[in-house]
């Protein structure tokens, strides 16, 4: 099958974004019940993401009071759209890739962007005050989240002297850019956990805000938007393992094997950063970002410029 | 109809998502809701399918009850733990369906919910009208009542208005009445709030739903019910102790959920469910492992600062440095070498760090106390501060302090800030009311 085909490219696409989707699932059932219990159930771990689900389905959506139901209904499917968008750009393998184009890291990049649009629009269109909080809240951060990730990411870009992500990976063939760019991935990391609104960055959707976004979400559209922003998370971990773990490229396994391993060791560590950190307060993060994180990924780039000349 | 079925079957083997509701009387047993096996407590009522209420309903909590039970998406269901005995208003009277169970009972509340998804149970019709609050009043260029585009409440609704913000913007502010049946808020707080962004600006307590019974709330129905208990009556030191680490515990547990950390919640929970003396390690790492969880101190450093002159008594004012505490005066705490904890800053990170010292504390206090019986007599140090006759019960004092301490405050550092103070809206009613039981 020829992944750009359209069939080829659903079928990548759709298929990386619903099995990491799944074991975020079950990582994260499986962490917290280590966590909580400190022992593991791996057949609960593996089913419960699966009768959750099912519930949902069979639960009605809500109604509020003269909600935004067009902007609704798109928030997710946009939100999912960017994942896809996203992941279509990384090559899974020698190959295999359904839109590995010259400059995928600023498609990459536009997409994530995006996420804040659909976000808001989560938040904007319940006609209630918690979600609207959420919604504000994202548009506060997503700046904080950006600008690093595209910093980090230009940085990645600069060894390579392409902005393809097939050139990012080749150009790792001696050397991870993990190791070249010691600062990259963690920065990587922690902009990406704000973008899919994760762990302690979930700010969006936090408890303390009774779910934010998904304050008034039940039934079918809880589905979606969870998935969707798993889907995000995910998008982050496989361009997060293409850029920075040296992609498909590895002794023995053959390349979508490497890259399915390396985007699951990211994912793991989200998950596992989830469990483990507390919700970080805004102002204080706006702060951090701006002082501490940006002017990092700055130091990234000029380091990794300044090497690469 | 076989896919249906197929999620049927699928759906009920999921954890039933839970969306409790703590009324009077309720808070003793609300920490086992989150401990029982194939339930999930959920934050919002539209992520439950079951709605849990336990305790007694006043008739301040009735009408947001109705409002929360309708809130839950088809298919749901109610299941009722109303506890002993059941003096306020009889759920069943107003809620079509409900199922009756025994405080603590989750195999009911699993059997409703399995019956609720394999079809053998119907969903719970509406409990109110799907009406609009108020009259729509046409008046103004948009029909909402207002001048230009903000102001008025059409439907009933208050629209956001303009007001100044610090830097001399012109900016909406939305006003919000939450609870008081709000996850993160203590059961019963009800909020009113003026909002610009996500910044505070104006706050009032709501009427407190407790006040509402004829006889207030009684003594025995509260989560600190023992500790009124041993200030009547003689009552071992060990058991008074065990009971202070468990409640603080639980409290920790709530604030770590409120945090983002729910598995670790689930984990104190857990702990504080079997607390006993012998646990006094465990508690002492938890508390150590918690100190230093960066994380956690930087979501609390510098949130919702009381000072001494605001609070003077309990582990806030002990947070704030300050070591008074009754059991200093208490000859039942003589030579056994007790002397008050006490942190600094009395920001929210020293509230969570003096109540974790406290709770290993109460528990190394427990083994050293051995047999010996506290008589009634002297103030007793209950978990939020001292229980004497005839004086205000301490959650009175905190909730006045809410104002003044919210206002300004973010929102997260807002819901940060209410559970730091450990509030109970109900010992507030009963303070208020009539003071400690004599």
């Amino acid at each position: 099958m020829r992944w750009s085909s359209p069939l080829g490219a659903v079928v990548l696409v759709a298929g990386v974004l619903s099995a990491g989707a799944y074991v975020v699932a079950v990582l994260d059932v499986a962490l917290g019940r280590l966590t909580a219990a400190g022992h593991l159930r791996l057949r609960h771990a593996l089913r419960q993401p699966l009768d959750e689900t099912a519930l949902l389905l069979l639960t009605r959506p809500s109604r509020t009071e003269r909600p935004d139901a067009q902007a609704w209904a798109l928030a997710p499917a946009l939100l999912g759209a960017m994942a896809a968008a996203a992941v279509a750009t990384v090559p899974l393998g020698r190959g295999i890739a359904v839109a590995d184009v010259a400059d995928g890291i600023v498609l990459f990049g536009a997409a994530m962007a995006m996420v804040m649009v659909a976000v808001y629009l989560h938040g904007w269109s319940a006609n209630s005050p918690m979600p609207l909080l959420g919604g504000y809240r994202f548009i506060a951060l997503a700046l904080s989240y950006e600008m690093p990730l595209a910093l980090v990411l230009i940085a990645a870009a600069l060894p390579a002297e392409s902005l393809s992500v097939g050139a990012i990976v080749a150009s790792q063939h001696d050397l991870w850019n993990v190791v070249r760019q010691p600062l990259g991935l963690p920065l990587y990391l922690i902009a990406g956990a704000g973008l899919a609104f994760w762990g302690p960055l979930d700010t969006a959707d936090g408890p303390d805000l009774a779910g934010g976004t998904t304050a008034e979400v039940s039934g079918p559209s809880r589905v979606a938007w969870e998935l969707a922003r798993r889907f995000v998370l995910v998008a982050v971990a496989v361009m997060g393992a293409a850029v920075f773990l040296g992609g498909w490229q590895g002794p023995m396994l053959p390349g979508p094997a490497w890259m399915a391993l390396k985007t699951l060791v990211l994912l793991a560590g989200l998950v596992w950063m989830a469990h483990r950190v507390a919700r970080v307060r805004l102002e204080r993060f706006v702060v951090v970002a701006w002082t501490v994180l940006i002017p990092l990924a700055l130091v990234d780039v000029f380091v990794s410029g300044a090497i690469a000349l | 109809m076989g896919l249906r079925r197929a999620l049927a079957r699928l759906a009920a083997a999921a954890e039933a998502p839970v969306f409790p509701v703590i009324g009077a009387g309720g808070r003793s047993v609300a920490g086992e809701i989150a401990l029982l096996g194939g339930v999930r407590v959920v934050d919002s009522p539209r992520a439950a399918n079951v709605l849990l209420v336990v305790g007694g309903i006043t008739p301040g909590l009735l009408a947001p009850l109705l409002q929360v039970h309708d809130q839950l998406p088809t298919p749901r269901a109610t299941v009722w733990w109303p506890g002993e005995p059941v003096e306020h208003q009889d759920l069943r009277t107003v809620l079509g369906e409900v199922v009756v169970a025994r405080p603590g009972d989750g195999d009911t509340l699993r059997g409703v919910f399995a019956e609720l998804v394999g079809g053998g149970r119907l969903s719970d019709p509406p409990a109110l009208p799907d009406d609009e609050p108020a009259e729509w009043r046409g008046v103004g260029p948009y029909g909402q009542g207002g001048t230009g585009m903000t102001g008025g409440v059409p439907y009933g609704r208050p629209l956001a208005k303009r007001s100044p913000d610090p830097d001399g913007l012109e900016l909406d502010q939305l006003p919000l009445r939450i609870g008081p049946m709000f996850p993160p808020l203590p059961p019963g707080l009800i909020l009113d709030i003026a909002l610009q962004g996500d910044v505070i600006r104006e706050v009032a307590v709501g009427d407190n739903p407790f006040l509402g019974h004829p006889d207030g709330p009684a003594p025995a129905g509260l989560d600190t019910a023992l500790f009124l208990e041993a200030a009547r009556r003689p009552q071992p030191v060990a058991t008074i102790e065990l009971a202070r680490a468990r409640h603080h515990l639980r409290w920790a547990a709530g604030t770590l959920r409120l945090h983002g950390l729910a598995s670790e919640s689930l984990r104190v929970l857990r702990l504080a469910r079997a607390l006993r003396p012998e646990h006094a390690l465990e508690v002492e790492t938890l508390a150590r492992r918690l100190r230093g969880r960066r994380s956690l101190s930087w979501a609390t450093r510098g949130v919702g600062v009381v000072t001494p002159a605001q609070v003077g008594f309990g582990p806030v004012a002990r947070a704030a440095g300050v070591a008074v505490d009754a059991r200093l005066d208490d000859p039942a705490y003589d030579g056994i070498g007790f002397s008050p904890v006490v942190n600094d800053g009395g920001d929210a990170r020293a509230r969570l760090r003096q109540r974790l010292a406290e709770a290993a504390q109460a528990l190394d206090l427990a083994n050293r106390a051995g047999a010996r019986v506290r008589q009634p007599g002297p103030a007793l140090e209950g978990p939020r501060g001292p229980l004497s006759a005839g004086e205000a019960l301490p959650s009175a004092a905190l909730v006045d302090l809410l104002p003044r301490l919210l206002v300004g405050q973010e929102w997260g550092d807002a819901m940060t800030t209410v559970a730091s103070l450990d509030l109970d809206l109900e010992e507030a009613a009963a303070g208020a009311r009539a003071g400690a039981p004599a």
